[in-house]
This record gives C-alpha cells, structure tokens and sequence, in this order.
C-alpha cells in the first residue's frame, strides 16, 4: 500500500507516559502509523471524537486511560469506558465498527505494555485489512 | 501541543520537593501495580483507600453500641448493690462475663487502631499522588479536622476503661488544658464535668466519645459534599478480609484492663499505644507550653498545606459553556466528578429549558464534561473541542 494508513491512539497524560517516545509531529518515534492526541483525562474523550477519527481516514483508535479505579480526576476513565460499553451516554453510533476501537488501561509506568498492544492492535487490523480486500 | 505544559509527568519548577513527590508517587504505582496483577483493580485495596477507615467507622459504630448497653460510666456506684458496680467493673463484666464480650471489645479497640492506620495511609496516598489542593482543598482541611477528632474520641475512648491508665490521662489532659490563657480553667471544669473527677467525669467522657462520633458523620458529609458519587464503601470481599483481620488480631492478642483507677493513687507511668495516645507521650517529654504551642502548629501546616505547596501544576483554567450549543440535556452535571457544574434555568428566548454552569471554584478542568457532551457545548479554553479535532486529522494525514 503506498499510503500507509493510521492508527490514531487518544491518550490520558497521566496514563502511561509516552512523552520520551512520541515526536512533535504526534507521531510515534519509530512507528509512523501511530499518531497521538494527549487529552488532560481520558474522560475528555468524546465518542464523537473517535466517530471523528475514523471518518478521516484513520485506520483504527486506541483510548488509553490509566488503571480502572485509580483516575487522578476520580472518574474520568470509568466515564469513558462506559461511554465504549453504551452503558452511559453519550455512546459511539452503532454503525461504528467496534473491532476497529481498543481501550487500554494502563498507569504511568507501563509504557511498554502499551507499546507491545498497540503493536498487536496494528497488526490485527492489517490482517483484518487483507481479509477483506480478499472477499 | 497545547496541553503539554499541563503534563504532569513534565518538571515545570524542577524543585527538590516535586521530584520528591514524583519518585514517590511512582513507588506508589510500582505497589499498586504489584497489587494489580494480584487482585485486579476492582479488588486493588489503594484504590479504595478513602473507603477502609469509613467502613472501620461502621464497624466501630456497631461493636461501640453492643459496648455502650452494658458500659456504666461511674467511677463508684456502690450504693447500687453490695458490690462495688463502677465503670471499670463494668468492663471486666463485658471482657470476662458477657458471651463474646471480649471479643467485642477487642474489636472495637482494634477497628479504633485500623481506623488511624488507613486513614494515615489514605492522607498519604492523596499526598502524593498530589490530589489535595486547588479545587480539593475543602476535602483536605475536612480531613485534617476528622483526623484530629478521631484522636480525641479514641483518647476519650482510653478514659472510659477507668483503670490506672485512663486516672493518669484524664489528669494529664486536665493539667495541660488549666494552664491554657483564658479558656484555660472554664475548659477544664467542662473536661471534667465540675471541680474534680467525680461520677459526673465519666458521663462526660462518655458523651464526648458518643456525641463527637456522630459529629464525625457530619463533618464526613462536608469531606464529601464536593465529590460526585463518592467511594464510601469498598467491595464485600475486601469488607471481609478487613473484618477477619480485626478478627485474628482479636483473638490473637485479647485487650484487658491495668489495675482499677483509685483516685487516691498517683500512677506514673502507662503502657503506650502510639495510634492515639502519642500525643501525651509528646507532652510527657516536653513543658506543656512546647506542646500546646507545637501542636497548634503542626496541625496548622496540616491544614494549610494545600496552599504551602504552590509550584508543582500550573493553576486551573475552568471549562467554559457555549450557551448556544447547551441544550440543558445534564448529562455534564451528572458525570462532573466535583460537582462543578450546576443547571439554572435557560435565558428567557432559549428553545431550552435549562443551561448548564460552571461554579469555576470546583472545576478541576479535567475534561469529564467535555467528553459527556454530545454537542460540543462545553470547552476547556486550552484544548477546545475543534483543537482536538484539528489534531486527530492532522495526524491521520501526516506523511
């Protein structure tokens, strides 16, 4: 494929820290099909916004919260993973195919917990890419 | 980025005390982590660190009723009957007679004990994982106040067993309460409930240890009046390894009374119990004008220490509504963790009836109702929604 297509991960500052690793660009030092938005809590994020991603272009999203039960603003990654469940509104339209969306919660000091999933989440997509360009 | 500054991972001042802090805070997430792998996080005890001393409270509540329907607070009643029937009998009566009596008191000395301990670990772990200040500050002075009163109701708590102990506190504190200016000698006869120890003392301590505990419910409703849905109430499993704990040190080491309190005698000397009598090893070390003067100070700096601790995050920029946009829909002002944001009804001319506000001195600025918004009607005024959005495209099409 000449143009590489993007995973676009929405992130806590307070999740596991990527700071060392990610460019001024919001690129992944070493792993340009992964792009970063920091958010002050993962609560910030709004279905919308991953709705948002999607129809640009991105091939998949990846919202990175910090350890369930342990937000510095007391609720925020509670709020939006339920918002991913439908179990709280506002939740991401049904037509939003949900293979394409990975939560992830992670603390500070698990960076390379996140690296490793987000690694497998790209190849998982890749492969779901040529599954359907064969059928 | 716009938010980068705001990272709390990021050294702005580069003190000594921040980097302090930070290396401790992530000891904390190495413990926690640790833990993680062991329980989840739905078990993981630090996450319910504010929700242990609160269950301890039940507990205590509960074992200090079944106490207090067999506890007599005199020190001499014995024109009762033959026997001399007096507060410190009465708890022999509980320890030694009563079925399960002695358990039940162990329990409540014991929970006393866990209570001071979580809720030290709980003061610490808000310490630093830096989530005292700014728009928690009410939470943090409340604390230090609850903190003060749990020690003067345990130590009240020592008084009522009246063995040689509680003849020698009770003296201590009347002593160190006479010498104060002014309030001085009025507060000790109210201490004392009169001149000297007499019956009347005992009822007195006996009221302060009841009456400030219920006090206790009204200052934790002030701890919590800022928080949305407050952690108040661990998960059953980790109540039952709390409760079992107390259980197996109850049995293990059963509580029993010093020598009856005879109000002729001049004990000297006590077994110490560093969870709530401290402070009277302090004052036993020092004049009583170094420890009074010490001890305003020391819980001084406690309470104002959300505002000595200025440098390490930058001050909060509230989130803003965008009147057009609001529709009134409250789903902001139910996922606002602090409660920060308030419904009032819509400007006359409004298709809607309701908009949404934000009481700036409770927002944290972290974003929650931004992501609860489905209109984009609420902003953060350094990351606004088009920004976000701006970046999202932006880096699905940078090559």
């Amino acid at each position: 494929m000449a143009d590489k297509k993007r995973v676009i991960t929405l992130i806590c500052e307070r999740a596991a820290d990527v700071n060392d690793i990610v460019g001024p660009s919001g690129l992944v030092n070493g792993m340009p099909e992964l792009g970063m938005v920091k958010f002050p809590c993962s609560g910030m994020i709004q279905p919308l916004m991953i709705e948002a991603a999607l129809k640009a272009g991105a091939e998949g999203v990846i919202v990175c919260g910090c350890q369930l039960g342990d937000c510095y603003y007391r609720e925020g990654n509670k709020m939006i993973r339920e918002r991913l469940l439908g179990e709280r509104p506002p939740g991401l339209k049904k037509t939003v195919d949900r293979r394409r969306v990975m939560a992830l919660w992670l603390s500070r000091l698990q960076k390379e917990r996140f690296l490793s999933e987000s690694k497998e989440f790209i190849a998982r997509l890749g492969s779901m890419e040529k599954v359907e360009a064969k059928s | 980025m716009t938010n980068s500054a705001r990272s709390s991972n990021e050294n702005p001042t580069g003190s000594a005390y921040d980097a302090a802090i930070n290396e401790l805070n992530k000891l904390l997430l190495i413990l926690e982590n640790v833990t993680n792998s062991i329980t989840t996080s739905k078990y993981n005890p630090f996450y319910y660190h504010g929700a242990l001393p609160q269950f301890y409270l039940w507990v205590l509540f509960l074992s200090g009723l079944l106490l207090f329907a067999y506890y007599i607070p005199t020190i001499d009643n014995a024109y009762l009957s033959a026997r001399l029937v007096n507060a410190w009998t009465s708890v022999q009566y509980i320890t030694d007679k009563l079925p399960f009596g002695g358990i039940i008191r162990c329990i409540h000395r014991y929970a006393g004990d866990a209570m001071v301990i979580f809720t030290v670990l709980h003061a610490i772990r808000v310490w630093f994982t830096d989530r005292y200040r700014q728009y928690r500050w009410v939470q943090w002075v409340t604390g230090i106040i609850l903190f003060l009163m749990v020690l003067f109701i345990g130590q009240t708590g020592y008084y009522l067993v009246w063995d040689e102990r509680s003849l020698l506190l009770t003296r201590m504190t009347a002593s160190a309460l006479e010498v104060l200016p002014i309030f001085g000698g009025p507060l000790k006869t109210a201490f004392l409930n009169g001149e000297t120890i007499t019956n009347l003392t005992l009822s007195n301590f006996l009221f302060i240890h009841i009456g400030l505990s219920f006090t206790l419910l009204f200052v934790l409703w002030l701890h919590y009046v800022r928080m949305t849905r407050p952690v108040i109430t661990p998960p059953p499993a980790i109540n039952y390894i709390l409760v079992a704990s107390i259980l197996l040190v109850a049995f293990m080491f059963p509580i029993t009374s010093g020598k009856m309190a005879d109000l002729n005698t001049a004990p000297t000397s006590f077994e110490m119990d560093w969870f709530f009598l401290f402070p009277y090893a302090f004052m036993s070390a020092v004049p009583l004008v170094v420890f009074w003067v010490g001890g305003v100070i020391i819980a001084f700096v406690a309470l104002v220490l959300p505002w000595l601790v200025r440098n390490v995050s930058p001050p909060v920029i509230p989130a803003e509504v965008v009147i057009d946009k609001c529709t009134g829909c409250s789903l902001c002002y139910k996922d606002c963790p602090y409660q920060a944001i308030e419904m009032v009804p819509a400007p006359a001319g409004s298709r809607f009836k309701l908009l949404a506000t934000v009481k700036t001195a409770r927002c944290s600025s972290c974003g929650i109702c931004v992501g609860a918004c489905a209109f984009d009607a609420i902003d953060l005024p350094n990351l606004t929604d088009s920004d976000v959005t701006a970046q999202i495209k932006a880096l699905v099409e940078a090559k």
